[in-house]
């Protein structure tokens, strides 16, 4: 009798708990999944700074022009560099699928004169030398990954939800990653890393948004690899969206061409 | 005297309680505390410019000792079995705690940057699907036509392929060493052959061994003392006692090193030896003084002989005992720490067993009783008559002794010019043994397992981007190489080279350094883009003007580094007027800096040893020509010793640095109790003659015993597993025979000619002939 009644209460119990399971994954997914949704430009032109800062405090600051289209098949993003003086001039394009098929990209050394084309390396790639790998600058789909709602809290005086998400496919560079996401605008303001060993790697910490004809747009993102101690910002000025950039842009031939 | 005897009694046994108590401390501090001190790192002076610079080198360009683990298939590497274990072993070395990914460098995980028509690729060599066919054929076309990785993960004759995984020196345990050890060998089989390098190993091994050599010589040289002390006392108890009071010293020396939290260095573990063998003497004095009152007080108590030995004893037994610490305590001018350490306790030890000899020994004495033995009147006059001849011998041909001896020094003095410093670690290790056969084998198929760091630093920004500055590094890397000792070089210089073939269709006429600096930086800029930006930390910084060129060595011994650097200094001029210094790091310089560390610390110590033992004597005596005179033996032994090791190839190392210390501290004994006694005969008799055959008769026989048991206790370290510790019991040995024998011929016949503490207007002398005694 007593341990049928024991039965019983755990049964009960553990439905009680799948249930708040479910519903604080259904409200983690819908927070992420409004994130995504965010209306994003058709495209966008924009002033690039990148500023690496290494563990000796030494930085590297390089600054581009960048174009990006995006017609939700495939997205095109070309960059020219304006600075340092050695590298002016130089080029990197990059077309990105929405399938599974890999990125192509191209690189144009002005002083080879020769477009180049380059492989593209897996997602995890860091790039240009920066903390975001390239991964990490796309958008990721909130299908790919489990989502929990662990808390609500104040972060910088902002209420936000504190989302952990972890993937579903096993092998992910990332073991998980917890979002803090501002409840009132559905953009993340922060978002830590943690490696395959479940150890803190990364933080992302949003440091300037505007709204640009109604976008949200992050001007300024700072990346933190706290196991290496190295840093990265990226910030983005001049920054103009559906100009109309013609295709002729995102070619070879443009590439050549330096701005 | 009734309460004397009681108070004695008290004394006695509360001196036993607190000895065992103490032990029993000591002991347990040793069983918690005690560590043994691998990191070779621990033992340099941190503070050291050359050091300080090295580590800060070793942090901008994440330099670090790697792991080598290598792969040998006499077939060749190329099969499908041996590659998917080289990417077995990658993968679980990187899933190691202990690894960052990027500190794990094979065939599997290195970047090949490859060319083609159309552009640039930066493709692993391999990947997670097994290998075979026709892939393996085009694996091995690949790896042959990149400069990158053929000679440094695959050997040239293709049979080996090595894996390196570098760490922080701290991140390395005993643990970890038997973890990475028993996982290394579990891919060995029929096929493969597992072999396992590197500094970390080395120093793993150390540590392994270490111990294992102390608690296997600790036996030895307490049963070749045991037979000694039988033969010398004649008495099973006096033997028992003697061990004892020498093993709570080297209880309570190590115990106190645990106790302060000194760690265990690999110099430390001769330490028992030193002690054991050193310590005995001051028990052999106690019962040769015992035994003498006994002899001629045969019904005296327990007491009163007790009472007598320990006044007549104290004082020469304090100035053998303080002398001798000197000695150590001379090391503490070196600035290697674990000799500093190694001279502190060592001074502990001895003082202890000191201290032991007139306490503990005594207290037995009142506690448990002596052991009467039977009186044999004979042995003198044997002594005596042989001694006797010897002595008229010498005084008889002084001219033959002198010349001899300068003949010995003028040969020394030759020899001197010889000595030579390593500070190899590897070559401490026995030449057949498992470490060293590795070692030699990964630098027989590979660059080298010692890398030498060259740093080069410029003010200007991007200098490292400039063309002429890249091809004079090109031009120190292919001059350096030259050697038969320097394996291989890496640096900038090779991205660029490669990656200018590259972008050029791979035409081999382009594996040189673009003439221009913006070209330079767009090959950066896109290895940056394509490859893995952290290889490039490891050779350059951000602002490009300091650059890390690695070299590969097959030693780690000085002769080695010393060559690789006389190339590198001959580039200094030409850096400079391009406005680059040329600086060094790494375990190798490091290395080398110590070594002459070890040098200076060595002269130090010895003229720091000899100053204070010739003031010692003077003030001793109080006479300053007994002062020099008793400096002449070890100065001699100094010199001969010297002289020997440099004809005879020995290196001066960590170890036999601590040498002439050691020499200079138990061989000023002798001159001691030589000059101590004659004085006292020669003030007695008035007769120089007849002092100096007393001297000889008596003390000569205590010297030779005493000679005869430090040299026994020193030859048991011929057992260690350590070719320097064998070379050191050897040469201390060799040192104590030269010191008996410098004092009782050389000496005795300077002490006889310039007739030191004779008294003035003393003529009579010559008619005072020697008499026979037979008592």
């Amino acid at each position: 009798m007593k341990t049928k009644k024991m039965l019983l209460l755990l049964t009960v119990f553990f439905s009680l708990y799948s249930i708040q399971q479910v519903k604080s994954q259904q409200t983690g997914l819908q927070i992420m999944q409004k994130v995504y949704d965010l209306p994003t430009p058709k495209d966008m032109q924009a002033e690039l700074t990148m500023t690496l800062t290494n563990k000796q405090g030494e930085k590297r600051v390089r600054k581009l022009s960048q174009f990006i289209s995006n017609d939700g098949n495939m997205e095109k993003k070309i960059m020219f560099f304006i600075s340092p003086a050695d590298v002016k001039g130089t080029s990197f394009m990059n077309w990105s699928y929405n399938t599974e098929k890999d990125d192509d990209q191209w690189i144009y050394l002005p002083a080879l004169k020769r477009t180049k084309r380059i492989s593209s390396g897996s997602k995890g790639d860091y790039f240009m030398g920066s903390d975001f790998t390239y991964d990490d600058l796309g958008d990721r789909h909130p299908n790919e990954d489990n989502h929990k709602l662990l808390r609500e809290e104040i972060l910088k005086g902002k209420a936000c939800y504190v989302v952990e998400s972890t993937p579903k496919a096993s092998g992910h560079m990332y073991a998980k990653t917890i979002t803090w996401v501002l409840k009132d605008k559905s953009i993340g303001l922060k978002r830590d890393f943690y490696d395959a060993n479940g150890k803190l790697l990364k933080t992302l910490e949003m440091k300037k948004y505007e709204n640009i004809n109604g976008y949200l747009t992050v001007l300024e993102t700072e990346m933190k690899n706290v196991q290496r101690n190295h840093a990265t910002v990226i910030s983005l000025a001049n920054v103009k969206v559906n100009q109309g950039i013609a295709g002729s842009k995102f070619t070879e031939r443009s590439m050549t061409m330096g701005r | 005297m009734k309460q004397i005897e009681k108070k004695l009694a008290i004394a006695s046994w509360i001196t036993m309680v607190m000895l065992i108590l103490g032990t029993i401390y000591f002991v347990r501090e040793m069983k918690n505390n005690a560590h043994m001190e691998t990191d070779l790192d621990e033992y340099m002076p941190k503070t050291h410019p050359a050091f300080v610079y090295s580590d800060q080198a070793e942090e901008w360009f994440n330099i670090n000792d790697g792991i080598l683990i290598a792969i040998e298939n006499p077939q060749g590497i190329y099969n499908t079995e041996s590659l998917s274990k080289i990417k077995d072993i990658s993968i679980k070395l990187q899933e190691m705690s202990q690894f960052d990914e990027n500190d794990v460098m094979s065939l599997y995980t290195a970047d090949n940057i490859v060319g083609s028509e159309d552009g640039m690729d930066v493709q692993p060599f391999f990947g997670d699907s097994p290998l075979v066919g026709g892939m393996l054929d085009s694996l091995r076309n690949n790896v042959k036509s990149n400069d990158m990785v053929f000679g440094r993960m695959v050997s040239t004759d293709e049979t080996v392929a090595l894996i390196v995984a570098s760490m922080e020196d701290d991140a390395f345990t005993d643990d970890f060493y038997n973890e990475i050890m028993t996982f290394a060998k579990s891919y060995e089989d029929g096929q493969d052959k597992i072999y396992v390098a590197g500094r970390p190993i080395i120093e793993g091994t150390l540590g392994q061994l270490g111990p294992e050599d102390m608690k296997r010589m600790v036996p030895i040289v307490m049963l070749v003392i045991s037979l000694v002390l039988l033969v010398l006392l004649r008495s099973f108890r006096a033997t028992f006692m003697t061990l004892s009071s020498v093993l709570i010293s080297t209880i309570w020396a190590f115990g106190l090193m645990a106790a302060v939290g000194v760690p265990i260095y690999s110099v430390s573990t001769m330490m028992p030896v030193m002690l054991i063998a050193i310590g005995v003497a001051y028990g052999i004095y106690f019962y040769n003084h015992l035994n003498k009152f006994f002899v001629s007080n045969p019904y005296a108590s327990n007491i009163e002989a007790v009472l007598h030995t320990v006044k007549v004893l104290w004082k020469p037994l304090t100035m053998a005992a303080f002398t001798t610490m000197i000695g150590f305590f001379s090391l503490l001018t070196s600035e290697v720490y674990p000799i500093k350490f190694f001279g502190l306790f060592t001074a502990f030890g001895i003082f202890m067993a000191y201290v032991l000899a007139l306490v503990f020994l005594p207290a037995t004495i009142l506690i448990i009783g002596n052991k009467k033995r039977k009186i044999k009147i004979n042995d003198d006059v044997e002594t005596y008559t042989l001694m006797n001849r010897i002595t008229d011998k010498l005084l008889a041909n002084k001219k033959i002794v002198y010349l001899s001896l300068a003949v010995i020094l003028v040969v020394s003095v030759v020899g001197i010019q010889k000595v030579w410093i390593n500070s190899s670690f590897l070559e401490k290790f026995e030449p057949t043994s498992e470490i060293a056969i590795t070692d030699g084998f990964v630098n027989q198929k590979f660059g080298g397992t010692s890398t030498l760091n060259v740093i080069l630093e410029s003010d200007d920004y991007d200098a490292f981007k400039q063309p002429e500055n890249l091809v004079l590094v090109d031009a120190l890397q292919t001059e350096t190489e030259q050697l038969m000792k320097v394996g291989n070089s890496f640096s900038l210089a090779d991205y660029i080279k490669r990656m200018n073939k590259v972008m050029n269709a791979d035409d081999e006429s382009f594996y040189s350094i673009p003439e221009s600096s913006e070209m330079i930086a767009q090959y950066l800029l896109l290895y940056e883009m394509s490859g893995d930006p952290e290889n490039l930390v490891k050779v350059v910084n951000y602002d490009y003007n300091k650059l890390n060129v690695t070299f590969q060595l097959k030693g780690d011994d000085s002769k080695t580094i010393n060559e690789a650097l006389a190339v590198i200094d001959s580039f200094k001029t030409k850096f400079d007027e391009n406005g680059i210094q040329v600086k060094y790091a790494g375990s190798g310089y490091k290395a080398l800096i110590f070594s002459d560390l070890i040098l200076e610390g060595q002269i130090k110590s010895i003229i720091m040893s000899m100053v204070l033992v010739f003031l010692l004597l003077v003030v001793m005596f109080r006479n300053l020509k007994a002062g020099l005179i008793g400096s002449i033996p070890i100065v001699v032994t100094a010199l001969i010793s010297f002289g020997v090791m440099g004809l005879s190839d020995i290196a001066l190392s960590t170890t036999t640095a601590l040498l002439s210390s050691i020499a200079i501290g138990i061989g000023v004994d002798y001159a001691i109790h030589f000059l101590q006694n004659y004085k006292v005969y020669v003030r007695k008799t008035d007769s120089r003659h007849d002092a100096i055959h007393e001297t000889m008769k008596h003390t000569g026989s205590a010297i030779f015993s005493n000679a005869l048991v430090v040299i026994a206790g020193f030859l048991v370290m011929l057992f260690s597993v350590f070719p320097p510790n064998r070379m050191l019991g050897l040469l201390v040995s060799m040192n104590m025979f030269t010191s008996f024998v410098g004092t009782l011929s050389i000496m005795m016949i300077l002490v006889y000619t310039t007739k030191v503490f004779l008294r003035k207007g003393v003529v009579n002398e010559k008619q005072k002939k020697f008499k026979r005694k037979n008592n």
